[in-house]
């Protein structure tokens, strides 16, 4: 017996953002987990079928409490990080060949200017977290300076941003 | 063994529920996605436990939000597939518990030394 439309039927009482998150992951991993069980026996499938639908029940009152009781904005850090997913339309091929060379076409001095923003902002975050007041005001001017050559960089080889 | 987990784990020092546990201990391997989680849990756990996908997607849901692990999509699969994989914090969260569980278990073992002499 398919066991899948059961399956889906509970998933539909799950709050609509967790569905969103994971219905398709969930009923994938399902899927593949039944074809396995069912190659070890009938009754090695009846229990795995009896122990996901009962976790699947037992999870639904807990997914609904964490749902009323959790922020929006953090129940959207279940949502895949944008900045590291393949934006919609752009082929797989595609998105992974740029990130096999991410700067490939970037000229090193604007990477090392880059860098260089970063760890004075790095410093700049640790002097304050750590009361130094005066390095602090030492790297937010390095700070300033180096977003400043970076901007020159970017102008003269007619990069925008 | 199919368990359910309703204990919220952590950030404030408390130890890391057993799925959570391996979830991390699995994802400090290498990223993986749901279905690979699953499998690799039951073998490092010798087959003891046997994660049920609600189970294992309640524990992503908060590991996600806690911002222990992150989503990305994996390059060499077939399949359309998000994969998760340890943060930072994450990492740091099951060497503090490593830490956590050998010193626990090195003051067992002295004391069970010393019941013994």
């Amino acid at each position: 017996m398919n066991f899948k439309p059961v399956y889906r039927m509970l998933l539909r009482l799950f709050p609509q953002d967790y569905r969103l998150f994971f219905e398709a992951e969930m009923l994938d991993a399902f899927g593949r987990a039944c074809e396995e069980q069912r190659a070890s026996g009938r009754a090695a499938y009846s229990r795995f079928v009896c122990g996901e639908l009962a976790g699947l029940a037992l999870s639904l009152p807990v997914e609904w409490i964490a749902k009323l009781t959790t922020s929006g904005s953090t129940r959207a850090r279940s949502l895949p990080d944008l900045r590291i997913m393949r934006p919609a339309g752009v082929r797989r091929e595609l998105w992974f060949a740029s990130a096999r060379t991410p700067n490939a076409a970037m000229p090193d001095e604007i990477a090392e200017a880059e860098q260089h923003v970063q760890f004075c902002l790095r410093r700049m975050e640790q002097a304050i977290a750590t009361h130094d007041f005066p390095g602090a005001r030492f790297f937010s001017n390095e700070d300033l300076k180096a977003r400043e050559k970076l901007r020159q960089l970017r102008l003269k080889y007619g990069l925008s941003g | 063994m199919v368990r359910h987990v309703e204990e919220r784990h952590e950030a404030d020092g408390k130890p890391l529920s057993e799925p959570v546990l391996l979830i991390l201990a699995s994802l400090a391997a290498g990223p993986r996605h749901g279905y690979a989680l699953m499998k690799d849990i039951e073998a490092i756990s010798n087959g003891r436990v046997r994660m049920s996908t609600g189970t294992l997607y309640g524990a992503l849901r908060r590991l996600l939000e806690e911002q222990w692990i992150e989503r990305f999509e994996q390059e060499d699969t077939s399949r359309e597939k998000q994969a998760y994989r340890l943060t930072a914090e994450g990492r740091r969260q099951l060497e503090f518990e490593v830490e956590r569980m050998k010193q626990l278990t090195r003051a067992a073992s002295a004391r069970l030394r010393t019941r013994e002499a």
